[in-house]
């Protein structure tokens, strides 16, 4: 008996020895890391490298060939330094910008969600502002906000003068104003993420409620809306993610970070830092900042991943 | 039967194993391939190189000067061209700059030694600081002073009694002013502004008729850089007073900075006044400044260059040049300013130091320098420019200024981060409207420390030059 169950035990299914199937199974794992090490040494070099580098230069001071060793001093003047607290500041402030992405591309993908003539059309005009060079966007808003430029003077031949602002020269607006450049960029890409997302919602289900007598606000709202809760939730944590730690092009074309860095945002004081001044130790620790903070929407987004997919099932 | 089952497995596995070999062998092949082409690849340009070096002098020169000098690029490509053609074995590449990439594209060069073998940078610090980091090397060391003699602004770039840079043009600052509009306000449109008081009752006398006073840009902080390097100056008697306050030498960091208070208070007294453009913070220096031809602002602060190309637009009957008005006590508010703006050098990593001298004194011939008068209108620095070649009346009251009396360019003696980090967006404190004079101050203090403390090196250098 105690030798059947042994000789159970040490056989699989097909009656293939146990020990035979984990070396096979070893052999095949060995020949997958195998393919996937050009891979890991390029993340490894490409990434691992730079972020270990980046982490031990913020601990010096001065340029390439010329460091010194301050300890943690490059973060207490990190966090002293009001350039940098604005910086920080300014990207929390773009954080605004995402719900009204969302909210603004949510509400026309789904007012598009139907078939009409042109549709495909009309969402590749939606689309086109997301593809447009950044050069090209800095520049005609430039024009469009500077002081007394195209949107002033439209403003005031519609007698709306109380309204004229220096919209990019002003501190008080200049972060109202890329945040908007940015929604008008980023908006395009919500509604083409959404209406993907929405054409793949079954057509039955939406039927099966129409029969039930359902109006269109429901349907949207109790069908349509949280079928696609996932993408919404992926969509949000990527444009925290993007005003968190790619929004340096905006503030580049726009403004140069200035009225005295009233628009300055952590990559710009990065870029300043580390490529204009030289200042390799404040550039890293303050990248090094920037990655934590990154680091933990992304770990929200990859929290809320594996909580779908164990609610998947 | 288990046998038989035994045999096919062993056959199914033999077969396998023989696919996966081949498999394997392909692979393997196929890295091989890969390999062997990417090492060629890499090895082609490297052997080439070699090959060619042996043959040809091959010269890279990050050039920067169409911000200056409108047409600049076109006259150094015309010579190069020249250059090549007189001397088939030497290969000039040009890499032209943008205001934006001259000082951190060369920080990087630099850092790692590589990149171009003539490089232009802005004059004094922005080139002495690299310099005394050891990424320049001194022209005078591969030129007699026979060649070197004849070039104007030395000093600029002088630094224990060896020259380290070149100068190509000379660029002074003027105040411009537009007679037609002047004569509308009721002025004399034949009489400059020399003093404060009569440039700000021009400035008021202007407003009152609707006309903007003065047109200038600041989104890049440029204007204010400007009022740094005319005015600071003007409350000086003494380059040293400003050196050994960035130095932090005694008290002097105390004074310097009670003396840009004075200043910055004068700029926003100027902004609250309406006596410049009200877009001028989201206007750049260029746009700022075309207010000027456009008839839209009465005065403005420019270089040579911008005046003699406005005088096409307005007409030159229409536009009058001056030094900029006198508001400082200082020793130094006499001097007029006049920079070589940007200079060219030779980097410490260059292969051909002397077939680099060689080519850039070669610039200075004077079929060259009167070359580039004629085709830009820029000033040569170079004294032996026949200034009788210049016919034009409105080139000659320029070149007149520039070449009057002893010139200062202030910004020239500022650590760049200095510049980029405090002087610009303190300027801009003061044309937003978002800060005051004393946060303007407070800006330059709080960088001080900050480069101080960060570039350790960068200080000690500037110290010891400070003091040489």
């Amino acid at each position: 008996m105690n030798s059947e169950i042994l000789t159970q035990s040490s056989t699989n299914a097909e009656g293939q020895p146990a020990s035979a199937t984990k070396r096979g199974r070893r052999r095949r794992n060995l020949w997958a890391y195998g393919y996937m090490s050009p891979v890991l040494v390029a993340l490894a070099v490409v990434f691992g490298y730079s972020f270990v580098e980046v982490v031990h230069y913020s601990f010096y001071a001065g340029g390439v060939g010329q460091l010194t060793y301050v300890g943690t001093s490059n973060y207490h003047e990190l966090f002293a330094d009001p350039q940098f607290i604005t910086s920080m500041f300014n990207n929390f402030k773009l954080l605004f910008t995402v719900p009204v992405v969302t909210i603004l591309a949510l509400a026309l993908a789904l007012m598009i969600n139907t078939t009409f003539r042109g549709v495909r059309q009309y969402r590749a005009i939606v689309f086109l502002p997301y593809i447009l060079p950044a050069t090209a966007m800095g520049l005609s808003f430039s024009y469009l906000l500077q002081g007394n430029g195209v949107l002033d003077s439209l403003l005031k031949n519609l007698d709306l003068s109380f309204l004229i602002h220096d919209w990019l020269g002003s501190p008080s607006w200049v972060m109202f104003s890329i945040g908007s450049v940015i929604v008008w960029q980023q908006f395009g890409f919500g509604v083409v993420v959404f209406s993907a997302a929405l054409l793949a919602v079954p057509g039955e289900t939406i039927e099966a409620a129409r029969i039930d007598g359902a109006s269109w606000w429901i349907v949207q709202r109790k069908i349509l809306i949280p079928q696609i809760r996932r993408i919404i939730e992926f969509f949000v944590i990527l444009q925290a993610i993007i005003v968190l730690s790619s929004v340096f092009t905006y503030v580049y074309v726009l403004t140069g970070g200035g009225p005295a860095y009233s628009s300055s945002v952590m990559e710009f004081f990065i870029y300043q830092n580390g490529f204009e001044n030289g200042s390799i130790g404040i550039a890293s620790a303050a990248a090094v900042v920037l990655l934590g903070i990154a680091s933990v929407l992304i770990a929200i987004y990859i929290w809320a991943r594996a909580r779908a997919a164990k609610e998947a099932g | 039967m288990n046998r038989k089952v035994l045999s096919g497995d062993a056959s199914a596995s033999t077969s396998l194993r023989s696919l996966f070999k081949r498999h394997i062998t392909k692979n393997v092949l196929a890295m091989v391939c890969v390999f062997s082409m990417l090492l060629s690849v890499m090895a082609l340009p490297v052997s080439g190189t070699a090959g060619a070096a042996s043959k040809k002098t091959n010269i890279t020169y990050w050039f920067w000067g169409e911000s200056d000098i409108p047409g600049m690029t076109k006259w150094m490509q015309q010579r190069i061209a020249t250059y090549e053609k007189a001397n088939p074995d030497v290969t000039v590449t040009l890499v032209p700059q943008s205001n934006s990439t001259i000082i951190p594209s060369f920080t990087l060069a630099a850092q790692s030694k590589t990149g171009p073998d003539i490089d232009t940078q802005w004059a004094t610090l922005p080139t002495l600081q690299p310099a005394l980091g050891g990424a320049v090397t001194p022209i005078s060391d591969y030129l007699p002073k026979s060649d070197t003699s004849h070039w104007l602004n030395t000093n600029e770039n002088t630094y224990k009694g060896k020259i380290y840079a070149m100068p190509l043009y000379l660029i002074g600052v003027p105040l411009v002013w537009n007679k037609k509009l002047f004569k509308e306000a009721g002025l004399n449109p034949n009489t400059a502004p020399t003093t404060w008081t009569e440039f700000l009752a021009d400035c008021k006398a202007l407003k009152a008729h609707g006309i903007t006073p003065i047109g200038m840009g600041n989104k890049d902080g440029y204007f204010g850089a400007w009022m740094f390097a005319i005015y600071e100056k003007q409350e000086l008697n003494t380059l040293s007073q400003l050196t050994e306050g960035v130095a932090g030498k005694g008290n002097a960091e105390t004074k310097m900075l009670a003396s840009l208070k004075t200043m910055y208070t004068m700029f926003q007294g100027l902004i609250k006044d309406g006596y410049v453009n009200s877009n001028v913070e989201s206007l750049s220096l260029n746009q700022g400044w075309q207010l000027f031809p456009q008839g839209k602002a009465a005065m403005s602060l420019t270089t040579d260059g911008n005046v003699l190309s406005w005088a096409k637009s307005i007409g030159e009957s229409n536009i009058g040049v001056t030094k900029p008005p006198i508001w400082g006590k200082g020793a130094l508010a006499s001097t007029y300013d006049v920079t070589q703006s940007s200079d060219e050098f030779i980097t410490s990593w260059s292969k051909n130091k002397q077939a680099d001298a060689n080519f850039l004194e070669w610039l200075h011939e004077p079929v060259n320098m009167v070359a580039l008068n004629k085709e830009t209108g820029a000033f040569p620095a170079d004294n032996q420019f026949p200034a009788k070649d210049i016919t034009d009346p409105l080139a000659r009251s320029l070149d007149k200024l520039d070449t009057s009396g002893s010139s200062i360019w202030l910004e020239n003696y500022i650590p760049p981060q200095i510049d980029a980090d405090a002087d610009i967006p303190a300027g801009q404190l003061i044309t937003s409207g978002s800060g005051t004079p004393a946060q303007a101050v407070a800006l330059w203090s709080q960088q001080f420390q900050l480069w101080r403390t960060q570039q350790p090196t960068q200080f000690a250098q500037f110290k010891t030059w400070a003091a040489g």
